[in-house]
């Protein structure tokens, strides 16, 4: 199997998980507009806090695939 | 016989249309995947952009009103009967209950489900909603039956020198 193709199953997983988190942060949105127009105020800065640490997952899966996509071409 | 991308494995030839489009599958789902991955994080930027705004925002929706009001006199609400008012303006529709056990309490009567306004049910005790047949609770404003899911905003009332004030919204 070739870096390459090493890369697309890898790509693969790491965008499945990626769609899941962001999914996870599209609820998180919806329950602060709920809550906003409901004036439960102290669910708000959690669940922005909790969509903040999802981001950083994603920033560093991210961050990850351009690494291994640099290795492919630098392999090249 | 021919292979995935159009070459014929017996007679190691390629077929016109692979030269005219020469698509290497292997390299066009790595890097759409790469992209893909590229284009959720950027959702997830915006998302998160969004529900930090959400915590801003709710600073001006909710911040209250502290204006005092006279509502009228005490004696006019007598016990398990309601009044009408508008607070902190003239487009904002209240109701302010005294309960049976004497307890004066107001809330919004803007029904929280699809702003139909709220009536008092002197049988039952609650803030009922004809058009879905919603229910309020008169402690604490709470939906206790019917669609509405989220409590109606509280009015703080005041009394004083036989008169009623309303003196603040409670977000």
């Amino acid at each position: 199997m070739s870096t390459r193709q090493q890369g697309t199953v890898l790509f693969t997983g790491i965008l499945f998980l990626v769609a899941t988190t962001v999914v996870i942060q599209l609820w998180l949105l919806t329950v602060s507009m709920e809550a906003l127009l409901g004036g439960i105020m102290r669910t708000l800065v959690p669940a922005a806090s909790a969509s903040t640490v999802l981001l950083c997952i994603n920033a560093s899966l991210l961050r990850y695939v351009f690494r291994f996509d640099r290795q492919v071409r630098s392999t090249k | 016989m021919k292979s995935e991308n159009g070459t014929c494995m017996t007679c190691n030839k390629t077929e016109k249309w692979r030269k005219d489009f020469p698509i290497e599958w292997e390299g066009d789902n790595y890097v759409s995947r790469r992209e893909m991955v590229k284009f959720l994080t950027l959702g997830s930027f915006l998302l998160v952009l969004a529900n930090w705004i959400t915590v801003v925002s709710a600073r001006f929706l909710h911040r209250g009103s502290k204006t005092e009001k006279l509502l009228g006199l005490s004696a006019d609400l007598r016990e398990n009967g309601s009044a009408l008012f508008r607070y902190p303006t003239a487009k904002d529709p209240c109701i302010a209950v005294r309960t049976a056990e004497g307890k004066l309490v107001a809330y919004s009567q803007v029904c929280t489900h699809l702003s139909c306004a709220v009536v008092y049910d002197d049988a039952e005790h609650s803030l009922f909603c004809p058009c879905h047949n919603g229910r309020f609770n008169l402690d604490q404003g709470a939906p206790i039956a019917g669609p509405p899911t989220r409590p109606l905003p509280r009015i703080k009332l005041e009394e004083r020198d036989g008169r009623i004030y309303a003196v603040e919204l409670e977000a």
